[in-house]
């Protein structure tokens, strides 16, 4: 075969060509480190873009809407992103210089951590103080505004509250079976022994999804001896310190009694959990104050048919305080955090409109009561209690006095829930109730692993 | 191009003729008499290289650092994630959950759509429909069936129905919730998920079988199993090989099925360099970390795929 | 594969396939259920008034074309010089470009990220295109010379002797014979791109570029998960890659007859 005369000075060009490219495409990705800081543009018209793993695309909608009856300039996108995406995709858009206007941002260590992402995020203190004025702090709720803040800076402003502590029961099956909601250890295993004989299942859990487990084990723990959990997660109190162990035993014996459901460890909350309790087949779950949202007609009429269930039929969700298993008669305790809020991105170019948005829906009587009129999450601005005669509960009279009594209940609680934890301490915490629930641990040993894992964290694992 | 008249015969001539002046030492034919392959090949090398391996050095780069990500003073540490790595037990679960995984879901994978590719080649009615059935796993997003095979290995669930009503109910299990019976299932869920590949490269592998060799082995006597395993199985060694590479590199990477399934847990008992890569880069923001586990994963995954490779070209 | 010439062997083929076939098809009932539960086939209406479906359908069809076309392309350039061209230290370019398949997508999101953005290809199809086709390249490349490889010599030196250059063989003997292992490659790089939900997540930002994958995302809420629409929105989404499956079949059988060109 006839060789080229260039063929092999060709042989040796190519190479080098190529690597030239490949140069070339590192050296363009790597140049250009920092970006230039945003601007600040108009505050009241712009279009804006909004990053976040809540609300719902249905009720961001609705927020959007109220807002532009007020500022009809300031256009909206929001996009959803999923709640594991979440992290994923904000990093690298905030890096850049294309990431959103406006995004999340919660307390604790998970999505949109307030600690990961605070310092590409606006202080807001100046923007609060003209909406509230100078004693901004005292109206709005407490847990909302102490977990936004980070060295200082106002992160963001908390949208709404979550707590937890409560269970929810199926009002229906209970009164089926005529059994009053437990509201001791006891009588919490003699009720499932009953639905078990009736093939109902009784209490349903996602052992699976730890962060759902930190629930109810600081529920446990709470009622051992209030104060004791959150002394722990700052380091003042070891995880090895008797009222942890009993908690854990006491969780423990969850699972032997019966309480708990066969195969619980394989479940997750949502949707395995969150499914179960819906149609019907399970009693009892362990929620928190979002759960609100299920004694609508509407949402829990939607719940029950994105279960699974043809003709759904509502029942009626109550929550109850979380029985006193522990004997020592202290019940009650609400735990929550700011469930998200609302940042500005340094980098944006539309800083003015963004401050608009993230105030209204923080601080505004209009924005907060939207939020607490979704009964997902209960509003920061104080005072602001749903707008009951424009909701329609499933039963009202049974339900309505429980839920005004708990959202006022909750406003008032500041014992954080994942604020204070960082995510490694919160796989710590998972694990032990997972290796006390299939057996490989004893309380004792798992105590003792926990203290392990938290004493080689940075500040004992606590964080804020 | 000339026609070859009947086939075999006419290209033994060539070669011995060809043969005589050009061959070797190694028996293939040297380098001159071939066209130059470089510029064939260089499009999609760089290409390839070009995109990815940016983002390999950036990670090496990363594992060397102690970074969330995100704030502007990551922390030099030199080798200490790679320390960190080996003394961790998780790490080590991982490998050996890996090599389990890899024996089993390569085994049964290969086995299944060696036999489904050697039936459907044969006159069965339907094969369409029976094609459609086996490969649609492959095409479902795993987040979506996840929940759907947790209903299904559930204390209460269908695969526990079937058992008790054919009888073997002393075997029920809540699958998930036991650290024994976790791994197996994510493998069994996998093999449903992949067998469809392996199915269609037996059977494009299967159609360069000269179905003359075929014919002459049936009226020798030799039945169906005998043809199977003399003259298909070696004749598709290339693809057994290629895909036994592409399973060491998967079931190291393996992500979405553990994860979406059972998190990895209970208790670690499905933890897979995937998902705690995943695990520690995300939620954990433990970056560089995450890093030097990739880069550990990549090292792997060569030497793995490796084994196999090099097995292949020997006996070449 | 298997003689057939007898009923009783017929039989024996078609039970045994059968039954092999069950526990695939379990499961598929188990996601059908579940997406015709509750609403019934109001999930699927509810999936497609969420008025996005068309949209994203097109953007998807859009990224996977592209993916396609470069990945056959650039495969069957390699692995014709891989497996039947004279390449110095073959196995060493080999290897480096099997060594990108290893890294998890997790991993390269943020150094891509920074790449799409310093080439202005941020919430571009091309930014989702290319890292997707660089990932499939050597995994199709190892398929494909390893196909390749099985096609006779003769069947090059034979043209070569004709005078033939290595384009013409490439066009003429290349092309035609990878029928079946270019509809595998098809197939499967088509499923990878069409089900890729972290590079759309990451890289494309409004909803006009949004792939089909995206689409459970809008029943899924931080407190509220409605399976039963996700699973519908799954099934939509898995109808166009089993018709593509399906129309491809007729390249496999082509392979067949394919053999009779020598």
């Amino acid at each position: 075969m006839r060789k080229s005369p260039n063929a092999g000075r060709r042989r040796r060009v190519i190479p080098a060509i190529s690597v030239l490219g490949f140069l070339v495409l590192l050296l363009t990705a790597c140049a250009g480190g920092s970006s230039p800081g945003g601007s600040k543009g108009s505050a009241t018209s712009a279009n804006l873009t909004w990053w976040g793993w809540t609300p719902s695309v249905q009720v961001a909608q609705q927020y959007i809407k109220a807002f532009n009856r007020k500022y009809p300039d300031i256009h909206i996108t929001y996009k959803m992103l999923t709640i594991a995406g979440y992290n994923a995709a904000l990093r690298p858009a905030l890096a850049s210089t294309v990431g959103p206007d406006v995004f999340d941002v919660a307390p604790g260590g998970a999505n949109g951590s307030v600690e990961t992402y605070g310092p590409d995020a606006v202080d807001l203190t100046s923007a609060v103080q003209k909406a509230l004025g100078s004693d901004w702090k005292s109206k709005l709720s407490p847990i909302g505004v102490s977990s936004m803040i980070l060295n200082g800076k106002l992160v963001g402003l908390s949208v709404g509250a979550v707590y937890s502590g409560t269970v929810w029961i199926n009002k229906n099956l209970f009164d089926q079976y005529h059994l009053t909601p437990p509201t001791t250890l006891e009588q919490w295993a003699s009720d499932c022994a009953t639905f078990k004989a009736h093939n109902v299942g009784c209490f349903v859990q996602g052992v699976g999804q730890t962060a759902f487990n930190e629930d109810t084990l600081q529920a446990i723990s709470d009622n051992v001896k209030p104060g004791v959990w959150a002394k722990a997660i700052q380091g003042q109190v070891p995880w090895t310190d008797p009222t942890i162990v009993k908690a854990l035993t006491i969780w423990k014996q969850m699972f032997t009694d019966g309480i708990m459901e066969k195969g619980a460890l394989g479940v997750q909350q949502y949707p395995d959990a969150n499914n179960d309790f819906l149609s019907g087949k399970y009693a009892m779950v362990m929620m928190g104050t979002w759960y609100m949202q299920n004694t609508t007609t509407a949402g829990m009429s939607a719940g029950i048919s994105g279960a699974g269930v043809s003709s759904p039929k509502n029942f009626t969700a109550i929550p109850i305080l979380f029985p006193d298993v522990a004997g020592t008669g202290t019940t009650g305790a609400l735990y929550g955090d700011s469930d998200y809020g609302i940042a500005v991105n340094t980098k944006s170019s539309h800083q003015a409109a963004a401050v608009t948005f993230a105030t209204w829906l923080g601080t505004s009587t209009a924005g907060q009561q939207q939020v607490a009129d979704a009964l997902d999450d209960i509003a920061a601005l104080k005072g602001v209690q749903p707008n009951w005669p424009t909701i329609s509960l499933v039963q009202s009279g049974a339900q309505q006095p429980v839920l005004s009594k708990l959202i006022s209940g909750a406003v008032t609680s500041d014992e954080p829930r994942l604020a204070t934890v960082s995510p490694d301490l919160q796989l710590a915490i998972g694990s032990a109730t997972t290796t006390v629930a299939s057996g490989s641990a004893t309380p004792a040993q798992a105590a003792a692993a926990l203290q392990a894992a938290a004493a080689k964290l940075p500040n004992h694992g606590a964080v804020g | 191009m000339s026609s070859a008249g009947t086939g075999t015969t006419v290209s033994r001539t060539r070669q011995s003729e060809t043969a005589a002046g050009h061959l070797g030492p190694k028996g293939r034919r040297r380098g001159p008499r071939r066209p130059p392959g470089l510029p064939w090949i260089l499009p999609a090398f760089v290409f390839v290289v070009g995109l990815i391996y940016y983002c390999i050095g950036y990670t090496g780069y990363i594992s060397t650092l102690n970074w969330d990500g995100v704030s502007p003073n990551p922390k030099h540490v030199g080798f200490a994630n790679y320390t960190q790595a080996f003394h961790d037990p998780v790490f080590w679960d991982t490998i050996r959950h890996t090599v389990i995984f890899f024996i089993v879901t390569f085994t049964v994978q290969t086995a299944l759509g060696f036999t489904f590719a050697a039936l459907l080649h044969s006159k069965v009615k339907l094969p369409n429909l029976y094609k459609v059935i086996i490969f649609i796993p492959v095409v479902l997003a795993p987040a979506t069936m996840a929940p759907i095979f947790r209903q299904i290995f559930s204390a209460n669930g269908q695969f526990n129905a079937i058992l008790s009503d054919i009888g073997l109910g002393s075997l029920a299990h809540p699958w998930l919730a036991q650290s024994s019976t976790a791994l197996p299932v994510i493998m069994a869920i996998t093999v449903w998920e992949w067998t469809g590949v392996t199915f269609i490269l037996y059977f494009a592998a299967m159609t360069q079988i000269d179905k003359e060799i075929l014919e002459a082995a049936r009226i020798d006597g030799a039945n169906g199993v005998k043809v199977l395993t003399r003259i298909v199985w070696p004749n598709v060694r290339g693809t057994t090989i290629a895909l036994a590479m592409l399973s060491v590199i998967g079931a190291l990477k393996t992500f979405d099925v553990p994860y979406l399934v059972s998190l990895g847990g209970p208790n670690y008992a499905t933890e897979f360099l995937g998902t705690l890569i995943y695990r520690v880069s995300i939620p954990q923001a433990e970056v560089g970390y995450g890093a030097a586990l990739s880069i550990l994963l990549l090292i792997l995954s060569l030497v793995g795929a490796l084994a196999f490779g090099l097995r292949g070209t020997r006996r070449n | 594969m298997f003689e057939t010439r007898r009923l009783s062997s017929k039989v024996i083929l078609q039970v045994i396939l059968t039954i092999m076939v069950l526990p695939f098809l379990f499961p598929l009932i188990a996601m059908v259920q579940e997406s015709l539960s509750g609403q019934g086939w109001g999930n699927y209406k509810a999936v497609w008034a969420t008025g996005v479906v068309p949209r994203f359908f097109l953007n998807s069809t859009i990224i996977a074309l592209g993916v396609i076309i470069i990945v056959y392309c650039l495969t069957m350039l390699a692995a014709f010089g891989f497996s039947k061209l004279h390449v110095r230290w073959k196995e060493v370019f080999f290897w480096m470009m099997l060594a990108a398949l290893t890294m998890p997508e997790v991993v390269l999101l943020t150094p891509l990220f920074s790449t799409a953005v310093h080439l202005g290809l941020y919430n571009t199809y091309a930014s989702v295109m290319l890292p997707l086709a660089a990932l499939q390249i050597p995994f199709a490349v190892l398929l494909t010379r390893n196909f390749v490889n099985s096609i006779p010599d003769e069947l090059f030196d034979a043209a070569r002797v004709d005078g033939a250059n290595a384009a013409l063989i490439f066009w003429k003997i290349i092309v035609p014979l990878t029928r079946p292992i270019a509809a595998a490659i098809i197939i499967l790089t088509l499923i990878a791109a069409w089900n890729d939900y972290l590079l759309p997540l990451v890289f494309l930002q409004t909803p006009s570029t949004q792939t089909i994958t995206l689409l459970p995302s809008f029943f899924v809420s931080e407190f509220s998960d409605d399976q039963t629409k996700v699973v519908a929105s799954a099934v939509i989404t898995a109808i166009p890659e089993v018709i593509a499956y399906l129309c491809l079949q007729r390249l496999f059988e082509r392979g067949l007859t394919a053999g009779a060109l020598k």
